[in-house]
């Protein structure tokens, strides 16, 4: 049974259908990820799956309970079981890193005060951010701001992580930062779906990779197939071009 | 110029100056108080509510807005006896700065709500954040965050400008106090020196404790100067 199976998902913005029926699976532990032009319906994909864009038709299998997130407990369910990293951090402006990390597990779920604060200070060293817990989102550069947003995702201790373009936003040299912080996430097992415009590392840490276009999952394979000899004219067109550099 | 100051009768009546002082000082607050609950309906009904609601919310704030707050408050305190409706000149003045300080804290609050990132609301539901959570730990703070600055300004405007329309309807706020003084042994300019002076001092007060408050809840780097 695969730990996320995603089956023939749409998704439309009113008229405009963005989600023409999408399915893959992963298994636990598994990294896979969506690549593909912009405007192919990538980062929708992740939205839906974290109740932020309803879904018209399909269902999702999540570690074991199947839902189409007609109801808000699904919703919640969903919520319950992964997390989302967006673009731009989406970090808690009037609030320090450390409340950022600790205001979900504390007021949403109730855990453990000292249990929570425990985890918030691994999960900062993880991301190497330990010494900036009382820091605000303002006094941090966008790398550290990413950090911040992957540690605050994985406080809820999800099953499975979703990444949204997490580098997309940061100036080069800040990207490499949160790519090391990815790879450690990697290295302990944790199951991702990620969205990313970052060739060498899906090739270096995602066990499989669908091409996305228009909608649709044109094309699925593990990254050396997929970049080196793509099936699709499609996929081929996409690669010849952004792999030329 | 030769003009003898003399301030020896200003400082014998300087307890109805300071009764004024704090007459003024109580308006100013309570009608900011009112204006703000006003404002922050006002603003949540102008983002939310649908169309006719929005429509009154417009058309009271154009009208509010458009017109001297002298008038409004003439037309409370003139006007409204001709249809039997009284009101001391106290309630008069408190009533009308406190509607017309509504439809600017309506403005300065809806600003508020727009400039609220759907980003951030989206982060807090992906964290599991019922509607109420989001509008406490995000909403909330962030309104209060970003129109702090507008929000001190206008207060000051209201505590200085608004309340001394009241001299002109019989408040002994204290502009009035300062005229009724002055008009009984005529000296205006050192009255008016010294009311200006109390004025600032006033002004001054609320300034810091406005900047201390905002440094305290909303972290906002306020300057006093």
């Amino acid at each position: 049974m695969a730990h996320l199976a995603v089956s023939d998902v749409r998704a439309s913005y009113g008229a405009l259908e963005v989600l023409k029926g999408i399915s893959f699976s992963i298994e636990k532990g598994e990294i896979a990820a969506l690549v593909g032009p912009s405007g192919s319906g990538k980062s929708t994909v992740l939205r839906a799956l974290m109740g932020l864009t309803p879904i018209t038709g399909g269902e999702v299998d999540i570690a074991g309970e199947t839902m189409n997130y007609s109801s808000a407990r699904e919703v919640r369910a969903a919520r319950d079981r992964m997390a989302i990293v967006f673009q731009q951090y989406n970090l808690f402006q009037n609030m320090t890193v450390m409340q950022n990390l600790t205001l979900a597990p504390l007021k949403i779920k109730n855990w453990d005060k000292a249990e929570v604060a425990s985890e918030a200070r691994r999960l900062l060293s993880l991301v190497g951010l330990a010494d900036k817990a009382d820091a605000f989102s303002d006094q941090l550069s966008g790398g550290q701001q990413q950090r911040v947003a992957l540690a605050r995702a994985l406080a809820l201790k999800p099953q499975i992580l979703l990444l949204d373009e997490v580098t997309s936003a940061l100036d080069p040299e800040l990207v490499n930062e949160v790519l090391d912080a990815i790879r450690k996430l990697a290295d302990e097992g944790m199951t991702m779906v990620i969205v990313s415009h970052e060739m060498a590392f899906v090739r270096e840490v995602a066990d499989k990779v669908a091409f996305m276009d228009a909608g649709q999952i044109v094309e699925t394979g593990t990254p050396a197939e997929l970049f080196d000899a793509p099936k699709t004219d499609r996929a081929r067109d996409f690669f010849s071009k952004i792999l030329r550099h | 110029m030769n003009y003898n100051f003399q301030f020896g009768v200003v400082w014998e009546n300087f307890p109805a100056l300071l009764e004024g002082a704090w007459l003024t000082f109580q308006l100013g607050c309570f009608a900011f108080a009112g204006g703000a609950l006003i404002g922050l309906v006002g603003a949540a009904l102008k983002t939310y509510a649908p169309w006719p609601i929005r429509f009154l919310v417009d058309c009271y704030v154009v009208f509010i807005t458009n017109t001297p707050a002298l008038i409004q408050i003439y037309f409370l305190y003139f006007g409204l006896p001709e249809v039997g409706v009284r009101w001391s000149n106290e309630a008069c003045l408190l009533i009308g700065l406190t509607l017309n300080a509504g439809a600017y804290l309506t403005l300065i609050l809806r600003a508020g709500f727009l400039s609220v990132r759907i980003t951030e609301i989206e982060a807090g539901q992906t964290l599991g954040m019922s509607l109420l959570q989001q509008v406490r730990y995000i909403i909330v703070p962030h309104i209060a965050k970003s129109i702090y600055p507008a929000l001190a300004n206008f207060f000051i405007v209201v505590l200085v400008m608004g309340t001394s329309v009241g001299a002109l309807i019989g408040v002994d706020e204290l502009t009035g106090q300062a005229i009724n003084l002055s008009s009984v042994n005529y000296r205006w300019l050192e009255y008016f020196t010294v009311v200006a002076g109390m004025y600032v001092v006033l002004t001054f007060i609320a300034s810091i404790g406005l900047a201390l408050l905002g440094r305290w809840a909303f972290r906002v780097k306020a300057r006093i100067f």
